[in-house]
């Protein structure tokens, strides 16, 4: 839907500021009641949703004029939703689909991010959103002998994604999952080098075009591949097969999992059995893209009835967060000997984004970070040795803050865990 | 239009460039309204100069801190009080809070819930600041209006800071009258939201008793959120009655007997409206649960401080029903129902979902006074609204209206809203009229006279009803502002 498909929805805003904190019913104290990172950094009204919506309402009347305030609020934002959230426990109304479609149209109008346009031109050139530096996409399975998907049969692609393929320090997860879908007896193969970007980061920086490009790519590589079921650690990329493909026709019948999901399948069936003792304390962060952003597109065409309320013909329902990945992850870290969960203030549908969604870790990256050290400075409130989460974008991003800024806080991939748990001569 | 170069980069010095904005396309943001700039204080120090700097360039400009609604004017200096966010002080003994404007009641209850302690959240709900004068479902017992404002830190038209109570002469904020210079009469009484004299920078709110838990333990995802487990020494009911007669005296039955928590009186539309997640099921609801309701009603919460006191409140509760006639919705009965309606009237959250979620925006009457005589007015205000309803302008909610007794009293509160779509300017012209007539009749027809409205729907007809007040508040303003930077021009259809 263009932006003026959202016009309705941007004037529905009652300027409550309900999309600055986290569901009020779960407000817990004076800490943690914020939910939105970009107005919590920049306190001008016009960097919250409702804000951005009410530019947007008037754009759409008057015109859009790309002054550097303007261009600062579009793209000081993460897309994370959690405005979504929260609006929609009180309201019916469309809050981040016109946020997204706010900076569509920037593009459009020749007004993209300078960073960000370095970013999607790269993914086009080369397939991948972070640079590959003459590696190549499947050298960290170089030794592993594992299936081709892209020449043999099998059940499960394992879609490895690109931070995980190209950054050294991220490899060990690709590896880590790999071995535990092995000992799983999971029939899955990789593409290596032939495996390319999702398109999802350059979608959510405005790039509608080449993330569609991006796409069709993508989802032809799968589709010559035969494989029904594709999984994948990383959240990003489940969101955009799961859902963003779904929204836009691409996905098909393909079965999209995340490996949290496959991993609680595997350990409830008994193939794969956590034994080794691991003895920590975690806190869990709910990656945007598979909480709330991950929960299942609805399609839906209407109209609006005309009238004193805003209701459609067919009637709309609204994803409202409720849907997300939220459990498959704890139930993963429940099911390890010695591990011991325990929450955060804000998690599932109103989880403080960890600041690597929207672009903002390449078009403002003390921003990223400054969002990064809200999530770390929340965790440590639980008192938690380690902060384990399921997308690497996020992953990266707490760590490299809290090295950044020193700190004894790990950060785990889920499945890193799972790896420690089950593999042989552990603890 | 951009400020004069000095003037920003004086606004500057004072708050960081990095908190003013005077980009005349991101002012749209802001209640899509051409102000002059928008600058963000951090402390009361910053405010005063921000202030004095208004004055010396003869600028006027208005506050907000949450922000939700108000009178905006174009080419005033917008002073968004966002980053004054702090709670100052819990005074447990002295059973007062003291807050910056821009905590919302969301956190400052939650710290308090802790504490067994509790503050009136108003209408408007949780999301608004702490400091908000007016009325909400705890009205029964947790104070209303301006009477829960204690000490009050003040910085005047001119940029003065006056401290207001207690705090004035001793570092304690318990008292609004002193030890110390009382002033509440010109900040605290009926001033019309259009003019506020200056900005409160720190204001105490009384504290009251919360026999709740600590906090509601939730499970499932938003919006669908529910109890863990219902607190065992609390109950809701929706009673409804044959004739507001026999509302009225329950109403006041049950206040003169101290046992309940709340006694919300909300109309069908909007239980309605409360327990559900969308407009549709809230449809469904709303008529299902219309053919039950006999007639106008209330939400009661009692809550015991024991067992005993449970079981004894109760007990009185059946017994003034019976006496009244009361009859419990059944549908409000089903636990799934019943917990929903107690967190939204104890955790308010329900307001955007009554007036908001249906079309978009609402305009409504407010009011203040002797319950008979202000039900008795609604009563005929909700039936001027059937016309509308029947024409498609309004959202129909039965031509509802609200309220409810304030402080166990005979006094309370009353208020009739019309729910209609933003986009629609036939609905907006006619709810404008609706509102202009039913302010008129209350006076003409002797009910009482509008004291809760800005200064705009004063007019000649209803200025002399009220003694004229609006003309001696101008006198005041006048002492208070030589200089001329609040914004009335343009509010007031009767400024001198």
């Amino acid at each position: 839907m263009a932006l003026e498909d959202y016009a309705g929805d941007m004037n529905m805003c009652c300027r409550c500021s309900a999309c600055k904190f986290i569901p009020l019913q779960m407000v817990s104290g004076f800490t943690h009641a914020n939910v939105c990172p970009s107005i919590s950094r920049y306190n001008f009204h016009f960097f919250s949703g409702g804000g951005r919506l009410n530019l947007g309402a008037v754009g759409l009347e008057k015109g859009f004029n790309y002054t550097p305030w303007y261009l600062s609020s579009i793209y000081n934002c993460q897309l994370c939703g959690a405005c979504d959230v929260s609006c929609k426990y009180g309201m019916d109304m469309e809050v981040l689909l016109p946020l997204q479609a706010l900076r569509i149209q920037a593009v459009k109008d020749g007004q993209a991010h300078p960073e960000l346009q370095k970013v999607v031109e790269r993914m086009t050139a080369t397939g991948s959103m972070v640079p590959p530096e003459g590696a190549k996409r499947g050298d960290w399975a170089k030794s592993l002998g594992l299936k081709d998907a892209g020449k043999q049969k099998v059940d499960v692609l394992y879609h490895v994604g690109c931070l995980t393929s190209y950054d050294k320090g991220m490899q060990k997860l690709a590896q880590a999952t790999a071995q535990l879908l092995g000992a799983a007896g999971v029939d899955f193969g990789i593409l290596g080098d032939a495996e390319t970007c999702c398109g999802a980061r350059a979608y959510e920086m405005g790039h509608e075009k080449e993330f569609l490009a991006q796409a069709k790519k993508s989802m032809e590589l799968i589709k010559q591949s035969g494989a029904k079921t594709l999984v994948t650690s990383c959240a990003t990329c489940y969101q955009a097969y799961a859902v963003l493909y779904d929204r836009f026709g691409l996905k098909g019948d393909l079965e999209v999992l995340h490996t949290s999901q496959l991993l609680a399948d595997l350990i409830e069936q008994g193939k794969l059995q956590p034994k080794n003792d691991l003895g920590l304390s975690v806190t869990y962060h709910d990656p945007c893209h598979l909480g709330r952003l991950g929960e299942p597109w609805i399609h839906w065409e209407g109209t609006k009835i005309p009238g004193d309320r805003f209701i459609f013909d067919p009637p709309k329902t609204y994803r409202r967060g409720t849907g997300g990945v939220y459990e498959p992850p704890r139930d993963v870290l429940r099911s390890l000997p010695g591990v011991t969960l325990t929450e955060m203030d804000r998690i599932k549908e109103y989880a403080w984004c960890s600041g690597s969604c929207g672009g903002v870790t390449d078009s403002n990256p003390e921003f990223a970070q400054w969002t990064a050290t809200e999530r770390i400075e929340e965790a440590l409130c639980t008192g938690a040795e380690a902060l384990v989460s399921t997308e690497p974008w996020s992953e990266k991003l707490l760590a490299d803050t809290i090295a950044a800024n020193g700190g004894a806080l790990k950060v785990y991939d889920l499945v890193e865990l799972v790896a420690q748990a089950t593999e042989e001569g552990g603890r | 239009m951009a400020l004069d170069k000095d003037i920003h980069s004086a606004f500057a010095d004072v708050v960081g460039e990095e908190n003013i904005c005077d980009d005349p396309t991101m002012m749209a943001s802001y209640f899509k309204t051409d102000f002059a700039c928008v600058v963000m204080p951090k402390d009361t120090a910053q405010v005063q100069t921000i202030v004095r700097l208004c004055n010396k360039y003869e600028l006027q400009f208005r506050p907000i801190c949450t922000g939700w609604t108000g009178v905006f004017i174009p080419g005033t200096v917008m002073i968004d009080l966002r980053r004054m966010d702090k709670i100052i002080e819990i005074d447990e003994k002295n059973m007062c809070a003291v807050c910056e404007p821009y905590v919302t009641s969301a956190q400052l209850q939650a710290e308090l819930f802790k504490r067994g302690l509790n503050t009136n959240i108003k209408g408007s709900g949780a999301q608004g600041s702490a400091l908000l004068r007016g009325h909400g479902p705890m009205d029964q017992s947790c104070g209303a209006d301006d009477r829960n404002h204690l000490a009050v830190e003040w910085v005047t038209p001119e940029g003065e800071l006056v401290q207001i109570g207690s705090i004035g002469s001793s570092d304690e904020w318990f008292c609004g009258d002193g030890p110390g210079p009382s002033l509440r009469c010109l900040v605290q009484s009926t001033v019309p939201p259009s003019c506020t004299p200056g900005v409160f920078t720190k204001i105490a709110t009384k504290l009251y008793h919360w026999p709740g838990p600590e906090r509601y333990h939730l499970k499932g995802n938003s919006p669908n959120y529910s109890l863990i487990e219902m607190p065992d020494n609390m109950m809701l009911r929706y009673y409804s009655f044959d004739s507001v007669e026999k509302m009225i005296e329950a109403e006041i039955k049950l206040g003169e007997s101290e046992v309940c928590y709340i006694v919300y009186g909300i109309n069908a539309a909007m239980v309605s409206a409360n327990v559900t997640s969308s407009n549709e099921e809230q449809m469904a609801l709303f008529q299902q649960i219309s053919g039950q309701v006999k007639g106008n009603g209330f939400v009661v919460i009692i809550a015991g401080n024991s067992q005993a006191d449970f079981a004894y409140k109760k007990k009185v509760l059946e017994a003034i029903m019976a006496e009244t006639g009361g009859e419990s919705l059944k549908a409000v009965e089903r636990p799934e129902i019943g917990e929903i309606l107690m967190r939204q009237c104890t955790r308010p959250t329900g307001a955007i979902r009554e007036t908001m979620r249906p079309g978009g925006t609402f305009k409504s009457i407010p009011n203040m006074g002797q319950r008979d005589l202000t039900v008795r007015w609604a009563i005929g205000a909700g039936e001027a609204k059937l016309p509308l309803i029947e024409k498609g302008l309004i959202v129909d909610d039965g031509g509802g209206f609200f309220g409810w007794g304030v402080e166990h009293g005979h006094l309370g509160k009353t208020e009739i809203f019309c729910a209609f779509s933003p986009m629609d300017s036939e609905a907006n012209k006619a709810v404008g009229e609706w509102a202009t007539e039913q302010g008129a009749r209350a006076v003409e027809e002797k009910y009482f006279a509008l004291t809760m409205s800005p200064l705009e729907t004063i007019d000649e007809r209803t200025g002399p009803a009220v003694s004229n007040y609006h003309l001696w508040w101008y006198k005041v303003l006048d002492a208070l502002d030589p200089n001329g930077v609040i914004p009335l021009k343009g509010v007031s259809k009767l400024t001198p």
